[in-house]
């Protein structure tokens, strides 16, 4: 027979709310459900509770009671992110789960007792998942027993975690009212004129002649009022991303707010991620702007990574590269999951990289540099000899022993300049394509530009060339150049062209 | 144990050496991989990382040092670039993982692979200004990069040489950490944070050819001098410095364009 264990936390759409806004823990807190006037209290905390504050109460009637009370609306983003929190916590323990939403889920719990090796394993496995949740910002409470509606009263009863003995799930369930059952109108009548109020009651009843009265609902009935399942466990697929976010109750303006409670929001998305082993690839942005319209991001990271102060720095980045331009009313971060590097380390090759470390260290230049700044560099699929490619950095595993050095080849380098520097020549025979006998500076427009320009010139000793090159003749925009090499009278070597299309001069490289 | 005769007999020499002074010391009880490494480490002097270049590694004995930082100063042509990729090339030749901070993006891939470099070992970055190259520098010194190349570019760099206390930042990075840092730079940027200085003067380009004939770049020579080694007492010395074409040590005929795209050689 089958052990189920319910998590269940009470006052879920409250819970949910704390959660994502801990500093309202021990406050009078109310969450409505509903807009305006037609919104009525869903939950509330112990202390607005205490103070008179019941289930279904208007706002008016709420603030009547308690004009302190602080009055939050039922936020879908929280209640789904802490739903995802909890289904996580579940599938720490057992691999076989079920999501039953608002704050329930059942975990098949049978040879988990192997790891709680005490007197009581189930008590310890409640404990340990009540104490999961806790530390993940929930308060859950623990029903164990053989079946999912068992399980779940159990769960609903104080002094968690209660068991429910093997086969004594009808015995427990008896004295419960037909309701709890959630049958059909018709079905409940029925059976209340056959003077049958309580699952004890259902369950005394022959099997098979409630099926033959009643057909497939009145069977499920009894079945569950025995204490089975009329169906198995619906096994849980996690989602491909993870997602945190939050409701606010007023619009948002600034950064330095949005930041503030996006915080919270990415430490638990971390955390999440760390529970499972896993690390975030990619972040994805929500915007709820005012009055209803959402804008999407997506924030590429160079290395998965798990580190909330980085994810928290690349969103202010990305916010500050392109603010919103609108009041904001919700925002949702989603956690794209990816297996963190790994690697295998060698006593005696060379000390590779701390795969953790290393990917920590690129998301944080990436805050720094922005995008395109760091990579591995590709030669590009072109000739031109600036053009290049960036691509992920991701070191192979160095080699098991460390090698002699090879011996160096002592080859020439060329410096690129980027962009390339616009020179004027003067050519020794007049002609515009002619041999360089002289470069000229050409002025900057802008101060800006003379800040990072070399400055070439002079007059030319040694001149090599022309080496045409011509590349995307097909296009709008093909490449025609001739090549130079030449030695100035300084002593410097240089790299220029001529573009044959515009007649302009460029040093575009410095052998160096 | 390690004298069981279970183990293998080992295959490199640096771990065959590693092995046997293990076993001749009767005392040597290991019970982990970190004692290991902590005998090893103990046991003799990081060994420098060689440029391949070996008029720079004679000057430099031995190579770049780790946990120092050692800088490099030249102008235009002086084989500054060409030190900086040599000693990348080597470096991830031989399994290292290797940062070029390229503060004036002159890095042509194709010709680092040319040079030797295993570009899957390099990681590029293009800072925008000498603050930002710093720091990129200080944290992948931190992440336990062995080997960073800090180049400064040309002349003007953008944020000018920078604070001495950036430098010393710098090195004492590079020293916790025992990476070797080159810093490349048009004129003396580190100050007192360098444990060496190389000044690298151009003397003279190579050309191929006479008279009529068409002339070919086939490379330059360049004079090394030590300008500065503390703690080792080493006396300033100079070496030549000669780079060549690639067009020349890869065999091709003269006149033959190194370049891609469709050269049509000399008009």
């Amino acid at each position: 027979m089958s052990r189920l264990a319910c998590l269940f936390v009470p006052l879920f759409p409250l819970a949910a709310r704390l959660r994502s806004e801990p500093e309202l823990a021990g406050e009078a807190v109310a969450v409505f459900h509903g807009n305006g006037s037609a919104a009525r209290v869903v939950a509330a905390s112990r202390r607005a509770r205490q103070a008179g504050i019941r289930a279904g109460m208007s706002p008016s009637q709420a603030r009547a009671v308690l004009p302190k009370l602080t009055a939050r609306g039922r936020d879908a983003i929280c209640e789904r992110a802490a739903q995802q929190a909890l289904l996580e916590i579940a599938e720490s323990f057992s691999p076989r789960i079920e999501d039953s939403g608002e704050g329930v889920v059942y975990l098949e719990i049978a040879g988990l007792e192997r790891h709680f090796p005490g007197s009581t394993p189930e008590q310890e496995l409640g404990h340990a998942l009540a104490t999961a949740a806790d530390k993940a910002g929930l308060t859950a409470w623990v029903g164990v027993a053989g079946s999912k509606l068992a399980a779940r009263v159990a769960a609903e009863q104080p002094g968690s975690p209660t068991l429910v003995t093997e086969g004594g799930e009808a015995e427990f369930l008896a004295p419960l009212p037909l309701e709890r059952l959630s049958p059909e109108i018709e079905v409940l009548a029925t059976l209340q004129r056959w003077g049958v109020h309580s699952l004890g009651e259902l369950a005394r009843l022959p099997a098979n002649e409630v099926s033959s009265r009643l057909g497939i609902a009145g069977q499920q009935l009894h079945q569950q009022a025995r204490g089975l399942d009329p169906r198995p466990l619906v096994p849980y697929q996690p989602p491909p991303v993870f997602e945190e976010g939050l409701e606010l109750d007023w619009p948002l303006v600034s950064l330095e707010p949005l930041l503030f409670v996006a915080r919270t929001a990415i430490d638990r998305l971390c955390r999440r991620m760390t529970a499972r082993g896993l690390a975030c690839s990619r972040l994805g942005l929500s915007l709820r702007l005012d009055p209803g319209a959402w804008i999407e991001r997506l924030l590429r990271l160079p290395a998965p990574t798990v580190q909330a102060r980085t994810l928290l720095t690349l969103l202010r980045l990305e916010l500050e590269r392109e603010p919103p331009g609108a009041p904001l009313t919700a925002f949702r971060l989603r956690g794209f999951p990816d297996r963190p590097r790994s690697a295998q380390l060698s006593l005696f090759g060379p000390a590779a990289l701390s795969p953790d470390r290393l990917a920590t260290t690129l998301a944080r230049l990436f805050t720094v540099l922005g995008p395109g700044r760091i990579g591995s560099p590709r030669p590009a699929d072109a000739h031109r000899p600036e053009a290049l490619s960036l691509v992920e950095f991701e070191p192979p595993a160095p080699p098991r022993e460390t090698s002699e050095a090879p011996r160096g080849r002592g080859l020439m380098a060329v410096r690129a300049l980027r962009p390339p520097l616009p020179v004027e020549v003067v050519s020794s025979t007049g002609e515009a394509a002619g041999q360089p006998s002289e470069l000229l500076e050409v002025l900057p427009v802008s101060s800006a530009q003379t800040e990072r320009r070399p400055r070439i010139g002079g007059r030319v000793q040694v001149a090599s060339g022309p080496w045409l090159l011509e590349e995307e003749w097909w296009s709008r925009r093909p490449v025609e150049r001739d090549y130079w090499d030449v030695e100035l009278a300084g002593g410097g070597l240089y790299r220029l062209y001529r573009d044959r299309r515009s007649g302009d001069w460029f040093v575009d490289g410095i052998y160096d | 144990m390690l004298s069981s005769p279970a183990i293998h007999p080992p295959r490199s020499v640096a771990r065959g050496a590693a092995l046997a002074a293990l076993r001749a010391d009767p005392a040597a009880r290991l019970t982990s991989g970190r004692e290991l490494t902590r005998r090893r480490a103990d046991g003799a002097a990081p060994e420098p990382l060689a440029t391949g270049l070996e008029p720079l590694d004679r000057l430099l004995g031995g190579g770049l040092p780790r946990g120092r930082l050692v800088e490099l100063v030249g102008l235009h042509s002086s084989g500054r670039f060409a030190a900086g990729m040599a000693a990348i090339a080597a470096a991830t030749a031989g399994g290292e993982t290797t940062a070029l901070v390229d503060l004036g993006e002159g890095l042509e891939p194709a010709a680092a692979a040319a040079a030797g470099a295993v570009l899957e070992r390099l990681l590029w970055v293009r800072p925008r200004n000498l603050k930002q190259a710093a720091l990129s520098s200080e944290m992948l010194l931190n992440a336990g990069f062995p080997l960073v190349v800090l180049d400064l570019g040309q002349p003007p760099v953008a944020g000018g040489r920078g604070p001495q206390a950036v430098w010393l930042r710098l090195a004492r990075a590079a020293a916790s950490h025992g990476a070797a840092l080159l810093v490349s730079a048009p004129y003396r940027a580190s100050g007192t944070a360098a444990a060496a200085v190389v000044l690298s003067s151009r003397t003279r380009p190579a050309w191929s050819g006479s008279g009529g004939a068409p002339r070919l770049l086939t490379g330059f020579h360049s004079q090394l001098a030590l300008d500065k080694q503390r703690g080792g007492g080493r006396p300033p010395g100079r070496a030549l410095l000669t780079v060549r074409a690639q067009q020349l040590i890869d065999g091709r005929l003269p006149g033959m364009p190194a370049r891609g795209g469709r050269a049509a050689g000399a008009a």
